[in-house]
């Protein structure tokens, strides 16, 4: 696929120790086990895939469920997977003012940003668990015949924007550390 | 305050917060959700996280990541190499035909990675530095390459096109087949000029020799026996297999589009394990990360833009416009035209993926009215789409050249590139004039019918 767009701008520097280092690093676990699942739920995509294939071909046994099974779980690897890309700066953007700004500048736009994605993301988590403490509350199912409970996806789509939320949370805080360790330096330098 | 008005703050607001350089997806999201807020009904916002649900749940959408771990296997694999020297061998007696191997196989990779950046960065790695060392140009050897990769997007199976059957609720294997024979018109065009241009330079070559005794690499040719053809072959038929496979699945009635997505994908990883050993958790995992990198990008950005075309439709500013366009009365070729002008201009900052789904609700209903198919329009837009990757000012492609033989300055590889671009209008202009060459595939096969 394609784009001609850019991408990430730098990484912000995590400091090597103290409440901000802990929480980088806890965040870093949980996003890789978060992306490991993705994994697996990807390959059991494929899996589920070919099976209903030959399932449906060479034994004749109908596989109603195959779709809606890949679906919940392509669903979930997006969602859960969407915190760890974005802590390698992998949600594209157009960043053609960017490379214009002075560096001062596109530290404040790239914070600014964060913080709109931030508000933007916040929205859809809040969103995404009264959805999902809904369809449990009220039983809800998908339309098939098979009809499996709603509130797996939503509940995947719930925690894996929770996860996204906390990584853009983290990128704010570590901004503002570093903004704020900035300012302290010129101020000592002054 | 009137729709127009409301329409051109969407539109204007859309932009303004992309180019602060915020994630596209959340880009689209924020200003869908900011609308909403100041124009619908307050309950419209608890529908927010459902309508993404409900238009991502689409198993055909979903394929998009399947797809994607298809290409990413084979790209991490040196199947590239071994498709792009196997080729070159057996076309090795062929004026230019080494560039023209380089061609097919960027167009046999394509069809089974699906990715343009992937192919450029697969058969480029070997093929940019072999058609160097035999002479060729380096602008030439680059524009080969950057413009064999864009059909990427137009052979099947391509996520472009899933997205514009989605938004233009089509048949998607009807679009698949449609793609194909515009897709061997392009690969036929780039390679009349290939070997156009090498009988060009061979010949200045031979008279610098003969006239300054200046020698080139050009006058050397490698000549392989039978031997060495056929024994190229057994790494790269396991994969030409996988793409009839696929394709055999997919139209002789075995399986969906989403099917035949996962098969391509497990089936995928199965032959770069068997062929290339790659089998060890260390070596798929780099697989699947790029994988989950590169779709979860963009199915979020599917998400939020569907979200926004669905604010845009809510708020009728769609309709309007699509309204507006249909009174303005315009011939269907100049309609035609200035649509893909558009899709060109966006083409320039924005992925395919946002400008299908943006635009698809504006610019089709007129299109449809005025009498265009919406598969042959489809075709077209891919293939505009295209020329965005390899034109400057941004074109992907280029970029991706740049990283593979970074010692070729930007100004030759765009006068190399850029007469690709020509060619690729030339075939836009064959298939407004022949729009047989698309829709012939899927009748025959599917039958006729849209």
């Amino acid at each position: 696929m394609s784009g001609g767009h850019a991408s990430s701008g730098e990484f912000l520097q995590v400091p090597a120790s103290g409440v901000l280092a802990m929480c980088a690093r806890l965040m870093g676990a949980i996003n890789t086990a978060a992306t490991t699942a993705s994994m697996l739920a990807l390959l059991a995509a494929c899996g589920v895939l070919t099976t209903g294939v030959f399932l449906r071909y060479f034994l004749k046994v109908p596989t109603d469920w195959q779709d809606e099974v890949s679906v919940f779980l392509l669903v979930g690897a997006t969602f859960l997977s969407a915190g760890a890309v974005q802590a390698g700066r992998g949600h594209i953007g157009i960043e053609a003012i960017a490379s214009l700004l002075p560096e001062r500048l596109n530290r404040i736009r790239r914070s600014l940003c964060d913080a709109a994605s931030l508000a933007f993301c916040a929205f859809f988590t809040w969103k995404s668990w009264t959805l999902m403490l809904e369809a449990l509350n009220e039983g809800q199912t998908t339309s098939s015949s098979w009809a499996p409970p709603l509130w797996i996806p939503y509940s995947l789509m719930s925690v894996g924007m929770t996860l996204l939320c906390l990584q853009l949370l983290l990128q704010c805080v570590l901004a503002l550390a570093q903004a704020g360790s900035l300012a302290g330096k010129t101020e000592v330098s002054q | 305050m009137s729709v127009a008005s409301v329409g051109m703050m969407y539109g204007a607001g859309t932009l303004a917060l992309m180019f602060t350089g915020m994630p596209i997806a959340f880009a689209l999201g924020l200003v869908a959700v900011l609308f909403m807020m100041g124009f619908m009904p307050h309950e419209a916002l608890d529908t927010v996280t459902q309508n993404v649900y409900e238009e991502m749940a689409s198993i055909t959408l979903l394929s998009i990541p399947l797809f994607i771990l298809k290409g990413a296997a084979i790209g991490r694999s040196r199947a590239g190499g071994d498709l792009y020297s196997a080729i070159h061998a057996w076309l090795n007696r062929v004026p230019g035909g080494l560039g023209i191997a380089n061609v097919f196989a960027c167009a046999l990779f394509a069809a089974m990675a699906g990715s343009s950046p992937a192919t450029c960065s697969a058969i480029g790695a070997a093929g940019i530095p072999e058609m160097r060392a035999r002479g060729y140009s380096p602008g030439f050897a680059a524009g080969i390459i950057a413009a064999g990769g864009t059909l990427g997007i137009l052979l099947p199976p391509s996520i472009t096109m899933i997205l514009y059957a989605v938004a233009a609720q089509i048949s998607l294997g009807r679009l698949f087949l449609a793609g194909i024979m515009p897709g061997v018109l392009l690969v036929t065009l780039f390679c009349i000029y290939t070997a156009w241009k090498f009988t060009r330079e061979f010949r200045a070559a031979e008279v610098a020799f003969r006239e300054h005794g200046t020698t080139s690499a050009y006058l050397d040719r490698k000549v392989y026996t039978l031997k060495e053809k056929t024994e190229m072959l057994p790494r790269v038929l396991p994969f030409v297999t996988l793409l009839l496979g696929v394709m055999v699945a997919l139209y002789g009635g075995y399986a969906t589009p989403s099917e035949t997505a996962g098969l391509g994908g497990l089936l995928a990883l199965v032959l770069v394990a068997v062929v290339y050993g790659l089998w060890r958790p260390g070596q798929i995992t780099p697989i699947l990360k790029v994988t989950l990198k590169e779709s979860t990008m963009l199915m979020f950005i599917v998400g939020m833009s569907l979200l926004y075309s669905y604010v845009m439709s809510s708020l009728q500013i769609s309709q309007s416009a699509a309204e507006w366009i249909v009174g303005l009365q315009l011939s269907r070729w100049v309609l035609l035209v200035s649509v893909l002008l558009l899709v060109m201009g966006l083409g320039f900052f924005l992925p395919p993926v946002s400008i299908i789904l943006m635009t698809a609700p504006i610019l089709l209903p007129p299109l449809k009215a005025a009498g265009f198919d919406l598969i042959w329009f489809g075709i077209v837009m891919t293939i505009v789409m295209e020329m965005g990757l390899i034109h400057p000012p941004v074109g992907l492609n280029i970029f991706v050249i740049r990283n593979v033989a970074p010692d070729i300055p930007l100004g030759k590889v765009i006068r190399g590139v850029l007469p690709f671009v020509g060619l690729m209008m030339l075939a836009v202009l064959i298939l407004c004039l022949v729009p047989q060459i698309s829709s012939w595939l899927p009748d025959l096969i599917l039958g006729a019918g849209s």
